[in-house]
């Protein structure tokens, strides 16, 4: 959605509407050249849903006198969450707002029982399997195996609780594919921690492996001890109710044999 | 440093941690570290409440392990020391603040 907007006193602002994970976002501008590129980037996840979060890019405006509910610096951009709106300032190009935008997701996921993973997701029958790992470990190796349409995404993985249900989003988020996931989401079958090898295995994990498996590859960036209790509520959930396995594999798509179904 | 007797230990209030499974996982916000406690670590830890000096903690340890009360209290303080280096617990001095 693309409609100019009134700013009186500064250049006309124009807005893009988005969902990510089922989270409606407005992005508001008045720079023209980083609304063509944040048009141009987010196209897939073009979408005018009920009662978006408003986020006022560069705004310019004096910041309210009340302290943000939430806050984040980057490389000069800044996330300021305040209980009136999102603002943005600082934003010189897409990355930065890609950045920003990852930082925001993450904290709002915080009331929405999801969170946002380092991972691959590849839907495969109707359902999400997603493959996690520090970097090198293998995600886009697997993305790369897998049939064209079948990747949520090679990057980040977005993850929530929907009426007792995981279900696995894709995200804009790009990765090694250099483009953006799909927008559209499957129930969780399994998490795979991703460990390369010379023959496919697949190993049962316990709980507290998955949650020690979970920690590190989640983006999370709140230094404030309310929210990251709130994180680990959500994560032990997870670890709790989706499977999880220490996938060993080869480097071609035979890792399949050895899934669960 | 072994903080004087009389002092009493707690959980740091600014951390988040969760038992699942048996395991102890704890993360520091500030830097994001996530830390992981060992048999003794974990009994320790859920007796860690504010109220308990050092030798108290080393008497529960000699209550539920075969362990000689020398050895306990050597043991509760060099862990205490260590999660203390780590910023997981803190003292309560008598006046009632905390101390990092």
């Amino acid at each position: 959605m693309n409609a100019p907007l009134g700013n009186s006193g500064r250049s006309p602002r124009q807005q893009f509407e988005l969902s990510i994970g089922c989270v409606p976002l407005r992005l508001q501008m008045s720079d023209t050249q980083l609304f063509g590129a944040a048009s141009a980037r987010y196209a897939a996840f073009s979408d005018a849903a009920a009662q978006p979060i408003t986020i006022a890019l560069n705004d310019g405006a004096v910041l309210e006198g009340a302290p943000a509910e939430f806050s984040y610096e980057f490389e000069g951009a800044a996330l300021r969450a305040f209980s009136s709106g999102i603002r943005f300032d600082g934003v010189r190009n897409q990355y930065a707002l890609d950045s920003l935008l990852r930082v925001l997701l993450s904290w709002k996921l915080l009331g929405r029982c999801g969170f946002l993973l380092h991972a691959a997701t590849i839907v495969r029958n109707g359902k999400a399997y997603i493959f996690t790992g520090r970097s090198g470990a293998g995600k886009s190796t697997v993305a790369s195996l897998s049939p064209e349409g079948s990747v949520l995404t090679d990057e980040i993985s977005l993850l929530r609780r929907e009426d007792g249900v995981w279900r696995a989003y894709g995200t804009p988020f790009w990765g090694e594919f250099r483009a953006a996931g799909s927008n559209t989401s499957a129930p969780v079958a399994g998490i795979f921690r991703l460990l390369q090898a010379a023959e496919n295995r697949v190993t049962a994990l316990r709980t507290g492996a998955i949650l020690r498996t979970l920690l590190p590859n989640v983006l999370f960036f709140s230094a404030e001890a309310e929210a990251n209790r709130r994180l680990l509520e959500i994560l032990s959930e997870a670890a709790t109710e989706i499977p999880c396995y220490e996938l060993a594999f080869r480097k071609n798509s035979t890792f399949w044999e050895v899934l669960p179904a | 440093m072994i903080p004087p007797a009389g002092v009493f230990w707690q959980k740091n209030p600014a951390l988040a941690w969760r038992e699942i499974d048996d395991e102890t996982i704890i993360i520091s916000p500030n830097d994001s570290v996530m830390h992981e406690l060992n048999d003794t670590g974990r009994f320790l830890w859920k007796n860690i409440d504010g109220r308990k000096s050092a030798a108290e903690l080393a008497q529960l340890l000699v209550e539920n392990y075969e362990v000689t009360p020398e050895i306990a209290l050597y043991d509760t303080q060099a862990l205490l020391e260590e999660m203390s280096s780590r910023k997981l617990v803190v003292t309560v001095p008598a006046t009632g603040g905390v101390s990092l």
